[in-house]
């Protein structure tokens, strides 16, 4: 069974027909061409498919992409603004969070989300922001870091 | 060796692919856009462990509208393997493990192609299996493969016909009578060590298209692009110069990746699918058990200890669960044997490495190639013995580890070491020796520490190669073999060439491998990248810069000698004269009579280990079993809570030798991913198998570390004592810091609650059931 | 994936039907974190999912006249975990629901759906019990109210029959001065699944012995999450360190887990004394009497 749907995807409207058992992540992927959004477990473990639904983070592997008709998505690539990155896409090159760079694109939009509704978490605060985004490279300490930079940089940028 | 100032080399240059990763623009296999054209492919798998293929009937799944390709082992049954031919594609007249491949199919769709492989029937005859190396090695066990002794196998691998033992590596040393009549106390015991998984985040996942002319193009994420080239080729009868491998972004190998194991069913069912490309994706459950786990291991151990500490003698038996195929395995199984002692001077040893056929997950190389494993029962043994008599871990250690011009297990003379900085270095920084105040009533804390070593694993002659061409701009483009896996070593590869040739860091890019365009690299494994094809690199770099001075040396009529070339421009010394590269390197230069020189620099190096020896089958022993060994120490702090068994580990400190830290930072983030890696292989991974069937293939049940299970400090101490054979006297870290993680939290938890963990992961059941059966 | 249909309903009324029509080949779900791993991993094979998230009052959090909460179906853990009422009145389901796998899980894991998969390491579910919360059912019948303790009737078995429909969740008010405790064990430090969770929930109360009386709810020790009486019992008589103690064994006794790849029996019968002991002590700390 196909479905016709709207969404925003970074900004941009697009009028899709997609199959009903296809998730977000296959149309992001496969009908877009999103490939920021990986596939690491289908089964919402690993987050390496976390994109933001109406701005909330969420795992893009069980989400139907006919869920998402009328809402709003946004992936890595929507995070960058006319070639200016995201504090925390910034601060993850600055401080070494990324490794083979598998779960990056997730980490960034988990860690973004974070930031939006908690703009100056604890260490503990990101550990447990992070639990649903696996990473085998770095452990963590890097991330845990730039998560922490981004909350500083963002703080200041307000204050300014 | 260059004893200039170095101005890349050693400074912590922010890896050079980074911004493409954080954007998500970077390239992995499953992210190529091949149109609609394109073929999904799916493996048709064995249910059952271990049995005869009676009958297979794909006309079902031929029939099915949309499938174009239906394949099975009869149509390509060679074998192949890196050390051992002993594996077929797909399963032709047995199949001897749960997953293991008996047909392919591709269809239109990932759909259709799920829905073809439940269509093809397979009819098994089950046969008994074997499910515990220490049962397969003996004479009463069914045989895994009766053909073993018909299989194409290395020189130094030796086989046991009639039996499952696939390599027997021995070492005899010394007088084992003398040294346990020399010891004062002599304790026995065995550890034991799960499969586990590697679990890159991404899964295993390749793309194959075959063009008119035959030539077949396999997209593959892979840490050996030529290795699969070769024995794929191989297996397939067909001409290398017949198949061209690219290797884009890579999301994690940790071993899995390496040699080959999924690609040559992509690249057959392309054969097949009339010029389509077929892509191929593992599952995360087909990731867990059909691609290659770490082997199991069951070691035994026995040591001799004089009342001061002093290691008398070591009888080491490690009996290897290696799974169905132990085509690369075997070498695991070798190194094992050539660093069985672990990183101490040990003067009589008996040592016996056996890698036995099972009926189970296919054992490959992972992170640290069987060091991990057999640290995990040495490093335990020399510490509960250093406790039985009284003395303190760090002490035992500082007495006995390798020191410069000591025999290792092997007969090799040990080359400049700071073995003895590392553990004395790490300790330190734990505050060794001093206890820390628990969180909570119901906890205890504690100290451990384990020491290593570890040589590049591999054949005694892999080799690497480089190329460097210069843009018209000056800037330059480095062609490497080597995969960047995540370890960084684009980065390093960039500023090796950099050094090299005296320009910015930021003038040098290095690719991505192509085997139709970059020069030949055996593997990314082993940590040996940064060592070996660094000194390819660096022989690439020489070349080129000579090149560049002696053109301009003759058309300034000076001396080669007295040019240099600093910050991207050729300098002289003697007449103070001074010309950017950029204005030559292409275009050559003009000579005082209006005539050119030059032309593009191309920069060309290689490199070869040409000392590495054979060892005598029968003792292990030779003048050099290896190229080099890394060596180094964590320590790390434990809190566990008594009643539930939860071990939470609050610090690692890492120290490593690494010879020179080429990028100092990425030496960090190596050791602290790797400590990660290690302590989630310490406290919780365990590919769990009953009777060869896999329970627990998917994150639900398998888990690793979070960002909460990471220690919330690490400390990484860099050693730097400077390797003859390495670039700028660098030796690689990739694998080592993974290696005596697990050791030292089983010590840490010892020290803590005084009980002991044999078998790893240490979970917190386990420690609750320690805890019971010690306090009653 | 195999393939099915999607169906967003529109009424309640068209959701029942369709379900009832379809007898089992057609599955509600609202967050669908739960049934497309089981679809995903060839465990399920649904004709058609029906998607009931957008029904009226199912994405709702109200306060009901007569002062019980009544939570949608389709509330998402977190929304359960940040609104306001369930913070100030019901913080043993906030904790309880904010222990629940990661935070993008969350957004779309819906506690209507953790008590229809019925596993019996549901974390709301102990929570859920503690309160004494009611699950709303709609069906071709109309509508009916099964306590949440009942709703469980057996690993993966609800008191859901043939088209009908949970629709939403009311919790009555909480006894004066409840204070609650939620505390789980799982492999991984922070996510995983339960491998045994207990809530306690304690109020004042002058009739008790001890001056309190108590709610206890064990999670994944038995096919179902199942109420501790015999400790509630005990602590209501006595909660020295001897009597909590002695309740935190009675509630050990009152499991009857199973051995399973994530934990033995025996474990998780001496982490149900553990935990229910730890949650007695932290309440008792709060406890304002």
């Amino acid at each position: 069974m196909k479905h016709d749907i709207n969404l925003t995807v970074n900004g941009e409207l697009y009028n899709l027909t997609v199959e009903s058992h296809h998730t977000l992540l296959t149309i992001l992927r496969e009908q877009l061409v999103l490939t920021s959004v990986k596939n690491g477990c289908s089964e919402g473990e690993c987050g390496a498919c976390t994109v933001l639904f109406d701005g909330k983070p969420v795992n893009s592997c069980l989400v139907l992409g006919a869920e998402a008709d009328g809402h709003e998505i946004v992936t890595a690539e929507g995070l960058t603004i006319n070639g200016q990155l995201a504090p925390i896409q910034q601060t993850m090159i600055d401080l070494g969070g990324t490794q083979c760079g598998y779960c990056t694109p997730g980490i960034v939009m988990a860690s973004f989300a974070l930031l939006e509704r908690n703009p100056n978490p604890t260490e503990q605060e990101i550990r447990e922001g992070l639990v649903g985004n696996l990473c085998r490279c770095t452990g963590y300490t890097r991330i845990v870091d730039a998560v922490r930079e981004a909350a500083r940089l963002q703080r200041t940028d307000m204050t300014l | 060796m260059t004893t200039k100032q170095l101005s890349v080399v050693g400074k912590s240059f922010q890896r050079i692919e980074s911004k493409a990763k954080v954007t998500g623009s970077a390239q992995y296999v499953d992210d190529m856009q091949f149109g609609p054209n394109l073929l999904f492919g799916k493996l048709k798998r064995s249910p059952i462990p271990h049995g005869l293929i009676k009958r297979i009937d794909t006309s079902k799944a031929e029939a099915l509208p949309g499938v174009r390709v239906v394949v099975t082992g009869q149509d390509f049954p060679g074998l192949t393997g890196l050390y051992l031919s002993d594996r077929p594609t797909f399963a032709v007249d047995r199949v001897r493990f749960v997953g293991e491949a008996v047909a392919g199919v591709a269809a239109e769709t990932r759909e259709l192609a799920e829905r073809a492989v439940e269509l093809i029937e397979v009819e098994y005859e089950p046969l008994p299996g074997v499910f515990d190396p220490e049962f397969g090695a003996s004479p009463e066990a069914p045989l895994v493969h009766p053909d073993l002794m018909d299989y194409e196998c290395a020189p130094f691998i030796f086989r046991q016909e009639g039996t499952n033992i696939s390599n027997w590596f021995k070492v005899r040393k010394g007088d084992m009578e003398a040294g346990w009549e020399e010891a004062d106390i002599i304790y026995e015991h065995a550890y034991k060590v799960p499969q586990v998984q590697h679990v890159p985040l991404e899964t295993h996942a390749t793309v194959a298209q075959m063009d008119g002319n035959g030539k077949i193009t396999l997209w593959s994420s892979s840490q050996s692009p030529f290795a699969q080239r070769n024995l794929i080729a191989k297996s397939l009868g067909i001409s290398h110069s017949k198949l061209r491998v690219i290797t884009p972004y890579v999301g994690g190998g940790f071993g899995s990746k390496a040699g080959v194991s999924m690609e040559g069913a992509c690249v057959i069912m392309a054969m097949l699918a009339k010029g389509r490309p077929v892509k191929l994706v593992m599952t995360r459950e087909e990731e867990f058990y059909t691609t290659f786990v770490r082997q199991g291991l069951t070691a035994h151990i026995k040591m001799g200890m004089t009342q001061d500490g002093r290691i008398t003698a070591m009888q080491n038996t490690y009996y290897w669960d290696a799974g169905a195929y132990t085509e690369y395995g075997v070498n695991i199984t070798r190194a094992a044997g050539y660093s069985s002692t672990g990183p101490y001077f040990v003067p009589n040893v008996h040592a016996d490495s056996y890698c036995v056929y099972t009926n189970h997950p296919i054992g490959g190389a992972m992170r640290g190639f069987g060091m991990p494993e057999i640290h995990w029962a040495t490093e335990q043994h020399i510490d509960r013995m250093a406790t039985q008599l009284g003395l303190d871990p760090v002490d035992v250690r500082l007495l006995n580890c390798l020191k410069d011009g000591q025999e290792t297990v092997t007969g090799m003379i040990m080359h400049p070491t700071g073995l003895s900085q590392c553990i004395a270095q790490a300790a330190e920084a734990l505050d060794w020796g001093k206890a820390s105040k628990p969180s909570a009533p119901h906890k205890r804390r504690g100290k451990g520490i384990a020491a290593m070593w570890k040589a590049p694993a591999m054949p005694p002659n892999p080799g690497s190669s480089a190329t460097i061409r210069f843009n018209e701009d000056g800037t330059c483009l480095v062609n490497v073999g080597g995969v960047d896996i995540g370890q960084g070593a684009l980065t390093v590869a960039s500023q090796i060439a950099a050094e090299g040739l005296g320009i910015p860091f930021e003038d040098v890019r290095v690719n991505t491998v192509d085997t139709d365009y970059s020069p030949y690299e055996w593997q990314t494994v082993a940590s040996r990248i940064t060592w070996s094809m660094g000194n390819a690199v660096l022989r690439a770099a020489t070349e080129a810069k000579e090149q560049i001075i002696d053109m301009v040396a003759e058309v300034w009529d000076e001396n080669p000698e007295d040019l240099d070339i600093i910050d991207g421009h050729v300098v002289s010394f003697a007449s103070e004269e001074s010309i950017p590269v950029k204005n030559i390197v292409v275009y050559g230069m003009q000579k005082p009579d209006g005539t050119w020189i030059g032309g593009p620099v191309v920069g060309k190096g290689r490199f070869m280990p040409d000392y590495v020896t054979p060892l005598d089958a029968e003792t292990g022993q030779g003048p050099r079993a290896v190229v080099h060994f890394t060596t180094g120490a964590q320590a790390v702090e434990v809190e566990v809570d008594e009643e539930t068994g939860h071990v939470k580990v609050l610090k690692i400190v890492s120290a490593f030798d690494v010879g020179k830290a080429i990028n100092p930072d990425l030496v960090r983030t190596q050791m602290e991913g790797g400590a990660v890696q290690g302590l989630s292989t310490a406290l919780l991974e365990r590919l769990v198998l009953e009777e060869g069937q896999p329970k627990n293939p998917n994150f639900t049940d398998y888990r690793i570390a979070t960002a909460v299970d990471a220690p919330p400090e690490m400390v990484n101490i860099i050693v730097e004592v400077p390797q003859d054979d390495g670039p700028f006297g660098a030796r690689g870290v990739g694998e080592h810091p993974m290696v005596p993680t697990a050791p030292a939290i089983a010590n840490a938890v010892r020290n803590a609650l005084g009980i002991e963990i044999d078998a790893m992961p240490i979970t917190s059941e386990k420690v609750w059931a320690a805890l019971k059966a010690k306090n009653g | 994936m195999q393939a099915f249909d999607y169906v967003k309903a529109k009424t309640l009324e068209e959701a029942s039907a369709l379900l009832a029509e379809h007898n089992g080949d057609a599955r509600p779900f609202a967050g669908a974190t739960d049934l497309l791993i089981r679809i995903e991993r060839g465990f399920l094979h649904p004709a058609k999912m029906v998607d009931i998230k957008n029904l009226p009052g199912f994405r709702a959090i109200n306060a009901l006249d007569n002062d019980w909460l009544r939570i949608g179906a389709a509330v998402t853990m977190n929304e359960v975990v940040i609104h306001r009422d369930v913070e100030s009145r019901y913080p043993l389901l906030a904790e309880a629901c904010q222990s629940v796998a990661s935070y993008q899980l969350r957004n779309r894991a819906t506690i209507g759906g953790n008590i229809c998969n019925a596993s019996p390491a549901a974390d709301s579910a102990p929570a859920l019990i503690c309160y004494g919360a009611e699950a709303i059912i709609h069906g071709p019948q109309g509508e009916r109210r099964v306590t949440v303790e009942d709703f469980f009737q057996g690993v993966g078995q609800t008191a859901l029959e043939r088209g009908e429909l949970l629709t939403a969740i009311e919790i009555p008010p909480p006894p004066d001065g409840a204070v609650g405790r939620f505390l789980k064990l799982g492999r991984t430090t922070v996510g995983d699944i339960s491998v045994m969770n207990v809530a306690v929930l304690g109020w004042p109360d002058e009739n008790a012995a001890s001056g309190a009386s108590w709610r206890i709810v064990l999670g994944s020790v038995a096919p179902t999450p199942i109420r501790a009486p015999q400790a509630e019992k005990l602590l209501a008589g006595d909660t020295s360190p001897a009597g909590i103690e002695a309740a935190a064994r009675a509630a050990a006794d009152t499991a009857r887990p199973i051995d399973d790849i994530r934990a033995s029996a025996a474990y998780r019968t001496d982490m149900v004394r553990v935990y229910t002991r730890r949650g007695v002590e932290h309440v008792l700390a709060e406890l304002n009497y």
